[in-house]
């Protein structure tokens, strides 16, 4: 590559925080994924729709690491993370919220929070067998972390409940603020909504605009279309393990592809 | 040498069959794990002995033994897996639940019949000669056993109503319940063909071996737990064909190696299959079902 | 009291220690990292053969007892021997069986893994003296301190009490660093714990040779107590005992554990010698085992989580039970990847 390419390449790769090319997955004779090629834009809420079946959360899969995909390469930050197992991939600035409750029900929600940050003194065997000593400052400063996330998300009551005994709704917001202890660079959402009554479903949609706000990226799977409008921006179409549609919510409204895949699909 | 291991691998496969397909028709529809099922095999063998005490002809003792399994099993299920499950229990919680049954099958029968080795009852009768191979007319018997309530239970599977939603149950429970399939049905009818399969294999095990303990079910399990597994769970063919190269290779394997090694074969290949292909070798995708109940 | 009832109770003490060791170990792997471990007997007695092998000294030609090795090593380096051959054993299974498997088929997987162990051990009279086992290994420090027979017994608990301690320390340690919660969360959900860049494998790893080494440092103190171990002890009904043990005194909970240790395999099964013989021989031992194997599901019924359950850790924050709503900002999220 020449210089002036390079640094194209490289200006290109700034906007972009998460690149995906020709991703793909098979299993046995079915396409899931069939090559989808997007960009995630740093600083964005970027939705991914489609109808059921779509390949949506298999794509979310793959690039979280969870899934090995059949072809096809994520780029991350400009690497390409692409079949890495997602303890890597999220040691890189990745994290990603489950569509179904994935909170550590036997611990509580301190402890939930406390054991999210990765690479900690007391979490090796040596760190622990040497003792408080060594790993208790850092855990105090973690623990100051985590209460201004419990204030933040309004969970100081709940702080010393067991993660189990939560609502679902509160399991939801648990698992985004267990991601944010991780300070990542791109958080991604697995149907945040789902399940989730429309007054707190509000709620995670204001907190999701402050992450916003503040610089985080998103990208977020979901069905509630009322939510994607009001938080996402750009919007990525799929159908049958295609990517259909990009663009703003009003662009992908009126594409006539985009209508007769949920109409059929 | 070799045709005499065949010829005896033969036999074993026929009774290890048997138990291998009821293992896997009830695992494949229940998705249960139940570790209960080698003693059953000797408790129907036990109550097979005592018929054959009260006087009635050992064949029908197979009978009855086989009758015992299949009511015994059912019960188990409706009376202590199912409201487990009811409850929430997760896949470990069943394990452990199946190996205190077993355990606690296990020592009731020595509690009652004791330590001691049992003949069985059935007599060997006289030697054959088939294609080379040296068996004895109890063998031919049970290998035909073996072979019609295989065949019947094809039949069963292929062609009845009962047959297919146990099929359909195996490949996807929640589907199979939202197409209106009676899972409780279902469910029973797997088990009690599960039962009467383990029944009959017991009885069949203890045959062909001469004598028994109380030990001697639960020694068979892990065979009979690799050769469903290396058939793919739930697939009943698949489980006579992974009976058949098990009890080959476990022959094979005591004629030209150390006897003592029998029990050693089967516990690699259930390790191997289970580390490296936990579907089997037949079955298509292994999935993390819910269970079935 | 006599002499007969302290030396009794001296002995049910260090078998006491023995279990209460074994349920720490196998807590740490199944308590707290969620591993069926149906194989744990075989590390316990890895560590008694080693142990025993180490005691006893060279195998010399001829002697009735054959095995490999051999030293005649003074206590404790018998005992660290051990638990480093628990260890060991635990790392290679772990290399091999700890993987990516649903439960009940890597329950399965340990169940057999240790049959074969069993069997192996069983049937190679060369290895460790096949069916037999060994015996007669001299008891540590017996010819250096000249005491009774129930002196001895007595100091023998004396040593076990502060190899347990030295047990209970690693252990709190464990639990109560980070780790013990990373262990927690691979436990709850492995496939989260990964998406916080958990490595899944390396903490179950940690977990299992972790408990391996407890293991056999608990089969060496027992070894070097009652002089003798053979492959009939190597059951994976042992294994179950444990099982049952944490379900009744409580998972992820050391006391629980202790507790657990305590009530079945020393005041059940031993508790049970004190009834009258009844029946043939062999009948009680019978009846136990289905009292143990009912005990389990009575208690999986009606009190799973065990006598003390999980504690819920309360960590105290100051100032913040005023539940603030707005926007504090605690972080920036514009860092650029250079940063990372």
């Amino acid at each position: 590559m020449t210089s002036v390419q390079r640094q194209r390449a490289s200006s290109a790769a700034q906007a972009a925080l998460l690149r995906v090319d020709d991703l793909a997955k098979s299993y046995g004779g079915v396409h899931a994924v069939a090559g989808v090629s997007f960009d995630v834009p740093r600083g964005r809420i970027t939705g991914l729709i489609g109808p059921n079946g779509a390949g949506k959360s298999t794509a979310l899969g793959m690039i979280a690491g969870a899934i090995k995909p059949s072809r096809g390469s994520v780029l991350l930050n400009g690497t390409n993370v692409a079949g890495w197992p997602s303890h890597k991939i999220a040691r890189r600035g990745l994290a990603r919220t489950f569509q179904r409750s994935s909170d550590f029900s036997g611990m509580t929600v301190m402890e939930n929070l406390l054991t999210a940050r990765y690479g900690q003194r007391g979490d090796t065997l040596r760190g622990a067998l040497l003792g408080r000593r060594y790993w208790r400052a850092e855990q105090e400063s973690l623990t100051a972390r985590a209460a201004d996330l419990i204030a933040r998300f309004d969970m100081a009551r709940m702080a010393n409940e067991f993660a189990g005994t939560l609502s679902g709704g509160q399991r939801r917001l648990l698992e985004i603020m267990r991601a944010l202890m991780t300070e990542p660079e791109i958080l991604l959402l697995d149907e945040p909504m789902a399940g989730v009554n429309p007054a707190l479903g509000a709620r995670i949609g204001d907190y999701l605009l402050q992450l916003r706000q503040d610089g985080l990226t998103m990208l977020m799977v979901e069905h509630e279309m009322s939510v994607v409008e009001r938080v996402c921006d750009p919007v990525i179409v799929m159908a049958q393990g295609e990517v259909l549609a990009e663009g703003t919510m009003d662009q992908i409204r009126s594409d006539h592809r985009v209508l007769d895949a949920y109409l059929n699909g | 040498m070799f045709l005499h291991a065949i010829g005896f691998g033969i036999v074993t496969a026929a009774v290890l069959a048997l138990a291998a397909v009821g293992f896997t028709v009830q695992f494949g529809v229940t998705n249960i794990l139940n570790l209960a099922y080698g003693d059953v095999m000797t408790a129907s063998a036990f109550v097979a002995y005592a018929s054959d005490s009260a006087g009635l002809n050992p064949w029908w003792g197979m009978v009855i033994g086989g009758l015992f399994g299949a009511v015994f099993s059912v019960l188990l299920n409706r009376f202590l897996y199912t409201p487990f499950i009811r409850r929430g229990a997760r896949l470990f919680t069943m394990i452990i639940v199946t190996i205190a049954v077993a355990l606690i099958l296990q020592n009731c029968l020595q509690a009652i019949w004791g330590p001691d080795f049992y003949s069985a009852n059935i007599s060997a009768g006289a030697t054959v000669r088939v294609l080379g191979m040296v068996f004895t007319t109890t063998q031919l018997i049970l290998i035909a056993i073996a072979a019609v309530t295989l065949a019947a239970l094809h039949g069963l599977l292929r062609y009845t109503r009962l047959g297919k939603a146990m099929r359909a149950t195996a490949s996807d429970p929640a589907l199979a319940r939202n197409c209106g399939v009676q899972t409780r049905r279902v469910i029973d009818g797997a088990w009690l063909l599960s039962g009467l399969l383990c029944g009959l294999a017991g009885v069949a095990l203890v045959t062909e071996l001469g004598s028994f303990e109380f030990t001697t079910g639960s020694e068979f399990l892990v065979p009979v737990i690799a050769a469903a597994v290396l058939g793919g769970v739930g697939y009943p063919y698949g489980a006579m064909l992974g009976a058949l190269v098990i009890g080959l290779a476990t022959e094979l394997a005591a004629t030209y190696f150390n006897p003592t090694y029998k029990d050693v074969v089967a516990f690699l290949v259930l390790i191997v299959v289970l580390l490296l292909r936990p579907q089997g070798i037949f079955a298509d995708v292994a999935t993390q079902k819910e269970v079935a109940a | 009291m006599s002499l007969a009832w302290s030396f009794y109770i001296a002995t049910v003490l260090v078998y006491l220690g023995v279990d209460v060791m074994a349920c720490w170990g196998l807590n740490l792997q199944y308590g707290y990292t969620g591993i069926l471990n149906f194989s744990f007997i075989i590390y316990q007695s890895a560590g008694a053969y080693t142990a025993a092998v180490l005691t006893l000294g060279p195998n010399t030609a001829g002697s009735f007892q054959q095995y490999i090795g051999g030293a005649n090593l003074p206590f404790p380096l018998p005992v660290i021997a051990g638990g480093i051959a628990g260890g060991l054993l635990s790392a290679v299974v772990g290399a091999i069986a700890l993987r990516r498997l649903r439960s009940d088929y890597q329950a399965m997987v340990f169940l057999v893994i240790s049959l074969i162990a069993t069997a192996v051990v069983t049937d190679d009279v060369g290895l460790f003296n096949g069916p037999a086992g060994l015996s007669l290994i001299p008891q540590p420090m017996s010819t250096v301190l000249n005491l009774s027979l129930v002196g001895y017994r007595w100091f023998y608990v004396g040593l076990t009490a502060v190899i347990c301690l030295i047990v209970y320390a690693f252990v709190w340690r464990i639990t109560s660093a980070p780790l013990g919660r990373s262990f927690r969360a691979v436990r709850d959900h492995e496939q989260a714990a990964a998406a916080l860049g958990k490595n899944v494998t390396g903490l179950r790893m940690t977990s299992f040779i972790a408990g391996g080494v407890i293991a056999g440092i608990s089969g060496a103190v027992l070894v070097e107590f009652i002089s003798a171990w053979s492959p009939g002890g190597w059951l994976y009904q042992e294994t179950f005992v444990l099982f049952t043990a944490l379900i009744v005194g409580g998972t992820a909970n050391n006391a629980g554990a202790a507790l657990g240790a305590l009530l079945v395999p020393v005041a059940f099964l031993e508790g049970s010698r004190f009834l009258p013989q009844f029946g043939p021989p062999g009948l009680i031992d019978a009846l136990q085992w289905v009292a143990v194997g009912l005990v389990t599901l009575v208690f999986l019924w009606f009190r799973p989580r065990g006598l003390l359950p999980e504690r819920r850790r309360i960590i105290q924050v100051p100032g913040l039970q005023q539940a603030r709503t707005g926007l504090p900002r605690p972080f920036d999220y514009e860092k650029t990847a250079e940063t990372r």
